[in-house]
């Protein structure tokens, strides 16, 4: 029972009162943290009259609490529930502010707590039987949002207004939400026939198929099988055409060997067949909540909701130029982490219920990115709002599910939960949000629920674990940074002792290269010594005696070192802050050694030099960034002199700094912003130089994509700043600037492109010259080469189509404004508000969603 | 501009004692102002000169003495590249005293920041992170009397990570159990 308990604090509206109408006054006051509530009061009123003790809360205010935690009580029968607040509502309809706020708090939840909106309409039509009045003074409102939502390209929001105008399908006149549907149906088909690549008319596809299932629930099945039938009839040209990007964005990069390469299915197709099965079954629909559907027993209550007046849904008028939006839009694939198992966790794919639930999940986890410890309760509670008999029991252990008797449900709410949490940190090109969220809410919910939780958590690692091999790298190493962060939360405890067989792997192998860069992470995060404690016997080794050092050691100490006096005397100049000369003297000795000796002066002389800036700031980062912001100029220099010197400096610095590669990724990382190093010479250096001095072997370490990756977010991230800002109205980047910019990102993923190319295919002349009859590790190598490939391919495509998009967005919204303008002038009475705001919105940025970290 | 009150609480908002101490401000200016006493306009000042509108800077407490500033930059990058991060030191010893300043390139990394790392783990402890105006000279080091900062001045719980018991508190227990000894002494 503990899950159940209500907590107050986290969830804002906090927890409901009693149910139905029979409230114990004086025990609300004591439970309900609602001090708050009794401060604004008497300030409004000015205190004019002193209440009792014991006083309720004005009805507006107990309407607002119960609504916003409808449902959360698993305790509280539904039909209770929406009666409760429907009642408490009319019985109190002389309250104007009460009426004007439950309109809004409506409309308002349907877009911040989806999973409530089925709940939310079961109030509206419990209040329908008695004050009919209310559900057009909420349709109005709803259907003005729904049309200034399209206007900006806000898809998810149209998506839950629709859905909730959609759960109110029953006391809709006429055909109700279809017309709608249809309308956005037709411009999906504009959409697709002008462009193959387009995403918004997918998008619009998905919209008119995951409110289908909500119209079909919330009326009788038959009366619109016809209609259904008609609608999906034409989405289905549409659903089962593959989008032209879907290859760039599955989630996993099968090796050509493998037999069956299993493809991940796209979202809308799926949808398409999942409801088709529905429409067979006479949309039985069984996952969705029906909280309009009364007991038995209450058969005069039912009969009321029959009878209550049907109103007319005002016309939603969509444009007929619709824009993408701030979000970039991509088809989207399936994925889950419990799939193949030998009991069913979670809702498989044939059901319409694995993306219904997985839909809700997902705006739920996207929206309320204001509060994770909300999402993660909704997550945790998931139960509490899909209709009874969805799921197992909760914290059902997976081992127990095979003793559960068909036809009860075997879905474990934790697993359903965890899933969608993974299909977001497992999303290509990028999530809505930092992955960083996902990281916490998953902490969250492990809080919230440990004992139910952190199996699942444990049985999807493993999943991943398995599956490291055959996974996209790039989302490879997302999960790596996961599972170290995550770890550091739990106080790094995992069974490592599982894996200890893959310990004698080749580092080359995915799978040993995944502990060997979870290890590394973790240590990032805490300390060596601590790590080493946490890892079994075979382990251990891994975490070497050196790694405890908290400074290198610094090799000119040594005097077989080449320059180890020059070293130490520039060392020592630099800690007493000498005059430049001094030091300008010894570089150049060093410079002249060098020649006599053959080699390049400029780069023993960056050597020195820059082994002894870090040598001097080795105490923590801090005193390193001064100590380059103090010699910064002649680093400059320095990586001006010749290419080879600056690649040197970051030779330096990873040498130097080898053992804790955390730690040179972020010197770099400064370098790049003082302009010493180009992200050309990052690239060169790790795809190039020490790639080649491995003979391709460091493909293989986690760091390394760190850093080239990292670079390239720089790159792209810059060029998309400059983009939109280009793109504005009163811009003040002129076009040369922005195609300089966009030049210097284009020949950067070529560069890339070159680089691993050779190393893909095989060809590159370390790979060739080695000879060493290892076919293996030529194997691995080139395995790496082309994992890191098609990162880097995709990154680049994602640019492109980046930069495409900016292009046509800024036409459609030109043409959008022209049409709106056209339809202000032509109807002078038209709503001033909502041509207000679609100008308003056109001078909002292009493309502004970033996706670039 | 502000939409309604949202449905769910934000966990990027300043926190409670920032809100207190600038209150607290607000009032004495108020008090020395005199007169006005137009409440709307005050809550327009508010959004006007709100310190804290376009901040960057983060201040993080409850690390460890012993946590270093490459681990803050591990984590703390997870939200956005970092700018600049300063150490909390002791007054007195230039060490370390369990907190810092991450400042980021934008609002938005620094509002993330509240909503995914505040009241995470750091090192093994829940770490509390709060908007704050922006990193000035002076402010890196603690204000308790010791040198350190206040909270580990009175202190009554063990915290290993954060020298033991409270400063003060660990001072008056070596006094009485010296003072305890020569009692006993005494009384032999």
């Amino acid at each position: 029972m503990a899950d159940y308990d209500r907590r107050h604090g986290g969830g804002g509206g906090g927890g409901g009162g009693g149910g139905g109408g029979g409230y114990n006054n004086k025990k609300r006051r004591y439970r309900d943290d609602n001090d708050d509530y009794d401060r604004r009061d008497r300030g409004d009123r000015g205190g004019s009259h002193q209440r009792r003790r014991y006083d309720a809360p004005p009805p507006h205010v107990r309407v607002r609490k119960q609504l916003i935690a409808i449902a959360e009580n698993p305790m509280k029968p539904w039909h209770e529930e929406i009666s409760g607040i429907a009642n408490l509502f009319t019985d109190n309809w002389d309250d104007e502010l009460l009426r004007g706020n439950f309109v809004d708090l409506i409309l308002q939840l349907a877009v911040e707590q989806p999973l409530k909106t089925p709940f939310l309409a079961g109030v509206v039509l419990v209040a329908n039987t008695n004050k009919p009045e209310i559900v057009d003074m909420l349709l109005e409102k709803l259907t003005r949002l729904v049309e200034t939502r399209v206007g900006e390209g806000e898809w998810r929001d149209v998506k839950l207004y629709l859905k909730l105008a959609a759960c109110l399908q029953g006391l809709l006149d006429g055909d109700g939400l279809f017309p709608v549907l249809e309308e956005l149906f037709s411009r999906a088909v504009d959409l697709q026939t002008t462009n193959s690549e387009d995403t918004i008319g997918t998008e619009l596809v998905k919209i008119i198929l995951l409110t289908l299932p909500y119209v079909m629930a919330a009326s009788s099945p038959d009366q619109w099988q016809q209609k259904a039938a008609d609608l999906m009839e034409k989405t289905e040209i549409i659903a089962s055409e593959p989008h032209a990007l879907q290859a760039l964005i599955e989630p996993w990069h099968p090796e050509a060997s493998e037999e069956h390469p299993a493809q991940s299915q796209s979202l809308i197709m799926l949808l398409q067949t999942q409801l088709q099965s529905e429409a067979n079954s006479g949309w039985a629909l069984s996952c969705l909540p029906r909280p309009w559907e009364f007991p038995l027993g209450e058969v005069e209550q039912q009969s009321k909701l029959a009878s209550a007046p049907k109103h007319a849904l005002p016309t939603i008028r969509i444009p007929r130029t619709v824009v993408a939006g701030p979000k970039p839009l991509f088809p989207e694939v399936f994925i889950s982490v419990y799939g193949q198992q030998e009991v069913e966790s979670v809702p498989p794919t044939t059901t319409a219920a694995s993306s219904l639930i997985r839909d809700a999940l997902l705006d739920t986890i996207n929206i309320l990115h204001v509060n994770r410890h909300v999402t993660a309760r909704q997550l945790v509670e998931v139960d509490c709002y899909f209709a009874p008999r969805t799921f197992a029991a909760r914290a059902t252990p997976f081992d127990r599910l095979r003793d559960i008797e068909r036809p009860k449900s075997t879905w474990k709410p934790e697993d359903v939960a965890v899933d969608a949490v993974f299909s977001q940190l497992f999303l290509l090109p990028n999530p809505e949000h930092k992955l960083v969220y996902y990281h916490s809410v998953l902490t969250e919910a492990c809080k919230l629920a440990p004992a139910a939780i952190a199996p699942s958590l444990g049985r999807a690692i493993r999943y991943l674990y398995r599956n490291a091999p055959r996974m996209d790298f790039e989302l490879s190493v997302r999960f790596m940074d996961w599972f170290s962060h995550h770890l550091s939360n739990f106080g790094f405890t995992w069974k490592w002792t599982e894996w200890v067989d893959d310990v004698e792997l080749s580092d080359l192998h995915p799978r040993k290269a995944f502990i060997i860069g979870a290890i590394e992470k973790e240590i990032r995060l805490s300390f060596a010594q601590r790590i080493r404690n946490t890892l079994p016997e075979p382990l251990k080794p891994l975490v070497g005696p050196e790694k405890e050092k908290d400074v290198p050691e610094f090799k000119f100490a040594k005097d077989d070192t080449p320059f180890a006096a020059e070293g130490r005397e520039i060392a020592s100049l630099l800690k007493k802050k000498a005059p430049d000369e001094e030091i300008d003297a010894v570089i150049q000795r060093i410079q002249s050694l060098a020649i006599d000796r053959e080699i390049d002066a400029l780069v023993a002389s960056t050597d020195v030099f820059v082994t002894c800036v870090l040598y001097v700031g080795s105490k923590t980062l801090s005193h390193v960034l001064a100590a380059i912001e103090r010699t910064k100029d002649r680093l400059l220099d320095a990586g001006a002199a010749s290419d080879a010197a600056r690649t040197q400096i970051i030779e330096a610095v990873m040498s130097y700094w080898s053992v804790h590669p955390g730690v040179a990724i972020c010197i770099i990382e400064k370098l790049l912003n003082y302009s010493i190093l180009f992200p050309a010479t990052v690239i060169n250096w790790a795809l190039i130089n020490r790639a080649g001095k491995s003979r391709g072997g460091d493909l293989a370490l986690a760091h390394i994509y760190e850093l080239v990756f990292n670079t390239v977010v720089k790159v792209t991230g810059r060029v998309r700043q400059v983009v939109v800002k280009s793109n504005q109205p009163d811009s003040m980047v002129d076009d040369e600037a922005r195609d300089a910019e966009i030049k210097g990102m284009r020949s950067i993923f070529a560069a890339i492109e070159d680089a691993l190319t050779s190393w893909a295919t095989g060809s590159k002349d370390e790979m060739i010259e080695s000879g060493d009859g290892d076919s293996e590790r030529e194997r691995l190598v080139q395995r790496w080469g082309q994992r890191w490939l098609r990162v880097f391919r995709r990154r680049a495509a994602i640019e492109e189509a980046f930069l495409a998009e900016a292009v046509k967005e800024k036409e459609r919204r030109a043409a959008f404004a022209a049409e709106q303008a056209e339809l202000a002038a032509s109807a002078p009475t038209a709503p001033a508000e909502v041509v207000g705001d679609a100008a308003a919105n056109l001078q909002g940025e292009v493309g502004a969603g970033d996706l670039s970290t | 501009m502000r939409g309604p009150r949202s449905t769910v609480e934000r966990l990027d908002k300043p926190s409670a004692y920032f809100n207190n101490s600038r209150n607290k401000r607000r009032r004495f200016d108020k008090d020395q102002r005199d007169g006005d006493d137009d409440t709307s306009m005050q809550a327009e000042q508010r959004e006007e000169d709100d310190p804290l509108k376009n901040a960057t800077t983060l201040y993080v407490g409850n690390l460890s003495f012993y946590t270093t500033e490459e681990q803050v930059y591990e984590l703390f990058s997870k939200c956005g590249e970092i700018k600049r991060l300063v150490m909390g030191l002791d007054r007195f010893n230039k060490t370390p005293c369990g907190f810092c300043f991450v400042e980021y390139y934008t609002h938005q990394d620094a509002l993330d920041c509240m909503k995914y790392i505040g009241g995470t783990k750091l090192d093994e402890r829940i770490i509390r992170t709060d908007l704050d105006p922006g990193f000035e000279e002076g402010r890196q080091y603690g204000r308790g009397k010791s040198g350190g900062q206040v909270r580990d001045e009175y202190r009554e719980d063990y915290d290993e990570g954060r020298g033991g018991l409270g400063r003060a508190i660990a001072e008056r227990e070596a006094q009485e159990k010296r003072r305890g000894h020569i009692e006993e002494g005494r009384l032999r």
